[in-house]
């Protein structure tokens, strides 16, 4: 499904040059729920910005879905991401003027495809989150948790076969978070490849795979057989 | 106050500056060139006609009827004229300042072909010409009744004696006005006029030619068939006198038509219409510069400053003053401006080359420069306050928050 | 997909209204500003016979003084002289030719409803209505043989039919000018050539004369004309003759000449003429005529002003300071709107996709401003009309082809103001905006 073999990315400034990643190589395989870990300034942003085709690579090669990433132009890129990728991002990303329905049918706007399509597309998306009933609403009338909802309805509406997920539950408080992961597993179940970054190691564990990156490198690739079912965000000890 | 922060924040964002500096630049170019032609043709709009425009008016009459007699019709229209109560003096004319249309000969110290001439304008008048239009005779004497000749259409002869204005009897006489009095010049190559009077002012019928002041006067009475007919009337008896002495001359005989019965004043102002239109486009073009150029400034820093609300807001927090973040935005306005004047300096006496080239116009005053540098760095400044002033609201408070 | 971006565009224009407002109103000043000047420009430079232009010529001939040029430098007179005129009108080889002059006359409507009025005329030649196209309300010109005879032959324009005969057929009616009886042959329909351009000597934009009599009554008849004189030498006779001899040029002359081979042949004889005046003492100057076809003439002429084309320019200049304007605003309005373009990208859209979609909005912003922009140029042009009177009135109307001009002009100003910031908009990297927001 996705395959990066020493993946290399610097980013240039008149002054510095920074190594973002470096040998980076990773394999996931179709089906399959990755977490992605590690402080902040690993490296775990760049590498979901090119997974998601948002930033070229220096160096290395980079697969998705069997297709060479590294020679498609911008357009190309746009329709890749287009078609086969989901995202969604810690802090929503919701365009404020724009009522759920028309949030959701941004990326289908960009394929060629007929307007009864569509809506019944966005109207299944939002049934999937449980949001059909306040299509016409504006983000701004929606909880935090909501609007996280309607954001995973935009990332599935167009059936991606790859959805990457940055910080998803970051922004939101802990039932609302354990809501959004239960819908993430069961997106997952139906056969939906998911990479999520968090730097939240409890979160991390109830991915079946977990990796960490560290100074733009895949240091350790650890695997629980079962995962412990973890409350997430356990109360701080005093 | 320190200007680098500012222009590193400047170099950041050089477009949106360029583009203000820019505007500005084009904003001055237009309005110093426009106040420079506005005052140009103000200039020559103010120029005294010479004559006494308050109290005179002028109209044409033409005989069409088969016992018009031009001469006698003439001898008793202007003594009916100036008979008449409130009249101070009539004279019939060829034409008058101001009206566009007239006849203009060369005169010359010399005789022949070869000699050196002066184009002027030229008036013919009676005895009561001088009263008539109302000129000031700084020198010499005015024509006499027996000095009057009648003159056909087609004539080529010229009267012995003529009067000049100042300014003519100057061009003449290499700049000593005094000297022409007495002396003879030639017209038409050959004949003779001598210079008994002096005008102080009278102007030419063309107010565009640059020999306008040059006039002269010559005693002639007209059998063209038509012609016009210049009266001067007592302070304020002139709007009354101008209906009486149409509908009387009407009534007295009807063989000849009566037309154009127009108050100087009326005349001056079709005369400057072109002039006066051009002017008044002219400030209407710089009103709306300055209200799109101001209003641009007002767009684009009220933005910048919504833009930066929360970097103000850590300022603040961090210990500056209000008027350190009022004087920030009005400093980095007056860098931008002060890019846009210079550049708008150049630009301004570029356009006045073309200006000078196309419109002969003369080259403009240097004083226009500093003075269209310190009004556009005003606009910039008053236009400026307003979001700098709101700038200064921002609560320190605002740093602590996530925006 | 249009209709989306159209949708997307008009909440983003709701999105800052006092913004867009300003836009807006930048380029409606702007477009308003322009299309004011550029329309009497427009109108002072059209083409006022296109079908025919190319064959009308103006003439001139170098009769001028040996001393100094007509104007310099070494410009030609703009009209010819009385004996001149007369030479070609025998002897050049025209399809047909004119020599023409202002004259005026009192009119004496007969019975006393209508009171007489002075008006100015033209005196042609017979070949004057078919060489400009003049429409005929009834009747028709003058023949040459009018000419020859001295015919007292009269065309009228239909303001004079109005008044002297209640605008009913008056061909073959008499009708006094100048106390002389002259027999209507026709009257024109509506007649008024913009520029007025077989005689701009004497006004480009002024009206065509009330009547149209035979030139060559001028001499046979002594009557008054007007219209510009300019003499370099004092006439050798006295009275009338004097004057018809004389070296004062007065006279307007046009010869049609359709061809190539006409015109060469034309300029031709008109050299050869010259060469021969010279041997009889005339034509003291240089060899040195010219033809010059209908929009040469009014460049020649200088029809358009050079004060109106400063305006024009500069109220150019004044909507590429609106548009610099635009430019601005836009350009920190479209640095707002990163996030969404950066998800955009996300998402899938292409650069095209954005840039299409911004390109719209500005062209959305440039479409209202050209239209409010034209409602600005008419109440312009209205007050063009009061500040420069009768002189102007035929300049200032907007035509179709203006109207069209100044919307085009809009939106093509508003898309090249938006095309910087949005190429701008576009190229935002997807990435680094989705980060921090």
């Amino acid at each position: 499904m996705l395959k990066m073999n020493n993946i290399r990315k610097v980013f240039r400034t008149e002054v510095v040059e920074t190594h973002a990643l470096r040998d980076f190589s990773l394999q996931v395989n179709e089906g399959e729920f990755v977490a992605v870990t590690g402080p902040s300034g690993s490296g775990k942003t760049t590498f979901l910005n090119i997974a998601g085709l948002l930033e070229t690579i220096t160096a290395g090669e980079y697969f998705l879905d069997g297709v060479d990433v590294k020679d498609l132009n911008d357009n190309q890129r746009s329709k890749l991401r287009n078609e086969k990728i989901g995202f969604i991002f810690q802090s929503f990303n919701l365009i404020p003027d724009l009522n759920l329905f028309d949030n959701v049918d941004v990326p289908l706007r960009y394929r060629s495809m007929n307007a009864k399509e569509r809506k019944e597309r966005i109207e299944n998306a939002l049934d999937i989150v449980g949001l059909a009933n306040r299509m016409k609403h504006i983000p701004a009338q929606l909880s935090g948790g909501q609007q996280q909802r309607v954001a995973i309805a935009r990332a599935l509406a167009g059936s991606p076969r790859f959805l990457l997920a940055d910080e998803p539950t970051g922004n939101l408080d802990s039932a609302m978070a354990e809501s959004v992961m239960e819908l993430l597993e069961d997106i997952n179940s139906k056969g939906t490849t998911i990479i999520m970054v968090t730097h939240d190691p409890k979160l991390a564990l109830r991915a079946p795979r977990s990796i960490a990156v560290k100074d733009g490198k895949v240091s350790e690739v650890s695997r629980v057989e079962s995962p412990v079912e973890m409350p997430l965000h356990e109360p701080a000890l005093a | 106050m320190e200007i680098k922060p500012i222009l590193s924040a400047l170099s950041r964002n050089k477009t949106g500056a360029l583009l203000i500096a820019l505007q500005i630049a084009l904003t001055m170019t237009i309005i110093v060139n426009s106040v420079f032609m506005i005052q140009q043709r103000q200039g020559q709009m103010e120029r005294e006609s010479g004559i006494d425009e308050k109290n005179t008016f002028l109209f044409s009459y033409m005989g069409f009827a088969d016992d018009f007699n031009e001469k006698t019709r003439i001898v008793e229209d202007l003594d009916y004229i100036r008979k008449m109560p409130g009249i101070v003096a009539a004279v019939q004319t060829n034409s008058a300042p101001l009206t566009g249309g007239g006849w203009s000969m060369g005169l010359a110290r010399e005789t022949g072909p070869d000699a050196d001439g002066v184009g002027t304008a030229i008036y013919f008048v009676d005895e009561q010409g001088v009263d008539a239009f109302g000129v000031k005779l700084l020198a010499g004497r005015n024509f006499t009744a027996d000095e009057i000749i009648w003159r056909e259409r087609t004539s080529n002869d010229w009267p012995g004696q003529g009067v000049v204005t100042k300014a003519l009897a100057s061009d003449l006489f290499d700049g000593d006005w005094q000297a022409a009095l007495g002396k003879t010049v030639y017209i038409n190559e050959t004949q003779p006029i001598n210079i008994i009077g002096i005008v102080e002012k009278m102007q030419a019928p063309w107010n565009g030619w640059r020999g306008v002041e040059r006039t002269l006067l010559v005693p002639n009475r007209t059998l063209f068939g038509g012609g016009r007919i210049m009266v001067r009337t007592e302070p304020g008896e002139r709007d009354r006198l101008m209906k009486e002495v149409e509908e009387q001359l009407f009534a007295n005989y009807k063989g000849r038509l009566i037309r154009n019965v127009r108050s100087m004043e009326e005349i001056r102002t079709e005369s400057y219409q072109a002039h006066n239109g051009m002017n008044t486009i002219l400030k209407v073009l710089i009103v709306c510069l300055t209200v799109v150029t101001a209003l641009g400034i007002i767009g684009l820093a009220s933005f910048s400053v919504n833009r930066r609300k929360k970097q103000i807001g850590t300022r603040r927090a961090l210990g500056a003053r209000k008027k350190d973040i009022l004087r920030y935005f009005m400093l980095e306005n007056f860098l931008i401006t002060s890019v846009g004047v210079v550049v708008g300096a150049a630009m301004t006496i570029g356009l006045n080359m073309v200006l000078v080239d196309m419109l002969n116009l003369p080259k403009i005053d240097w004083y226009y420069i500093p003075a269209g540098m310190l009004l556009l760095w005003f606009i910039g400044q008053l236009a400026v306050f307003g979001p700098a002033k709101k700038a200064c609201q921002i609560s320190p408070a605002l740093a602590t928050r996530s925006v | 997909m249009l209709g989306y971006y159209f949708k997307l565009s008009l909440l983003s224009i709701k999105r800052n209204p006092i913004l867009s407002t300003l836009m807006v109103a930048a380029i409606a000043v702007g477009i308003g500003a322009s299309m004011t000047t550029i329309t009497v420009n427009y109108a002072m430079g059209a083409n006022p016979v296109p079908q025919k232009s190319d064959q009308l010529f103006a003439i001139q001939l170098d009769s001028w003084d040996p001393n100094r040029p007509y104007r310099e430098p070494d410009i030609l007179p703009d009209q010819v002289t009385y004996m001149d005129a007369m030479a070609l009108m025998k002897n050049a080889p025209a399809k047909r030719q004119t020599a023409m002059s202002k004259v005026f006359a009192v009119i004496e409507p007969e019975g006393e409803d209508v009171r007489p009025f002075e008006t100015e005329g033209r005196a042609t030649f017979g070949d004057f209505f078919a060489m400009f196209s003049t429409p005929f309300l009834y009747g028709n010109g003058w023949s040459r043989e009018s000419d020859d005879n001295l015919e007292m032959v009269t065309v009228l324009s239909k303001e004079t039919n109005e008044k002297v005969f209640g605008g009913e057929n008056s061909v073959g009616k008499f009708i006094r000018i100048a106390g002389r009886e002259y027999k209507v042959v026709g009257v024109l329909d509506d007649y008024r050539p913009i520029p007025k351009y077989y005689d701009v000597t004497n006004g480009a934009f002024r009206e065509p004369e009330g009547y149209y009599i035979p030139f060559n009554l001028i001499a046979s008849l002594e009557l008054s004309r007007s219209g510009n004189t300019n003499c370099w030498k004092p006439s050798d006779e006295d009275g009338f003759q004097g004057f018809l001899n004389s070296e004062c040029v007065w006279i307007q002359f046009w010869a049609e000449l359709p061809t190539e081979n006409e015109q060469q042949e034309y300029l031709g004889f008109l050299n050869n003429y010259a060469k021969q005046q010279k041997e009889l003492g005339r034509f003291p100057r240089p060899l040195n005529n010219k033809i010059n076809d209908v929009m040469e003439w009014m460049e020649l002429q200088g029809v358009v002003q050079d004060s109106a084309k400063i305006v024009m320019w500069l109220s150019v200049m004044f909507l590429m300071v609106c548009l610099l304007n635009t430019i601005g605003l836009l350009l920190t309005k479209f640095s707002t709107k990163s996030g969404e373009i950066g998800l955009r990208r996300a998402l899938g859209a292409s650069k095209r996709n954005l840039f299409i979609q911004h390109l719209m909005e500005s062209g959305i912003i440039g479409f209202v401003g050209g239209i409010i922009g034209l409602g600005l140029a008419w109440g312009g042009l209205k007050g063009v009309s009061a500040l420069f009177g009768k002189n102007v009135q035929h300049l200032v109307y907007l035509d179709s082809n203006m109207v069209i001009f100044a919307i085009l002009l809009a939106i093509v100003s508003a898309l090249l103001a938006g095309a910087y910031p949005t190429w701008r908009a576009c190229n935002i990297q997807p990435a680094v905006q989705l980060k921090t927001q």
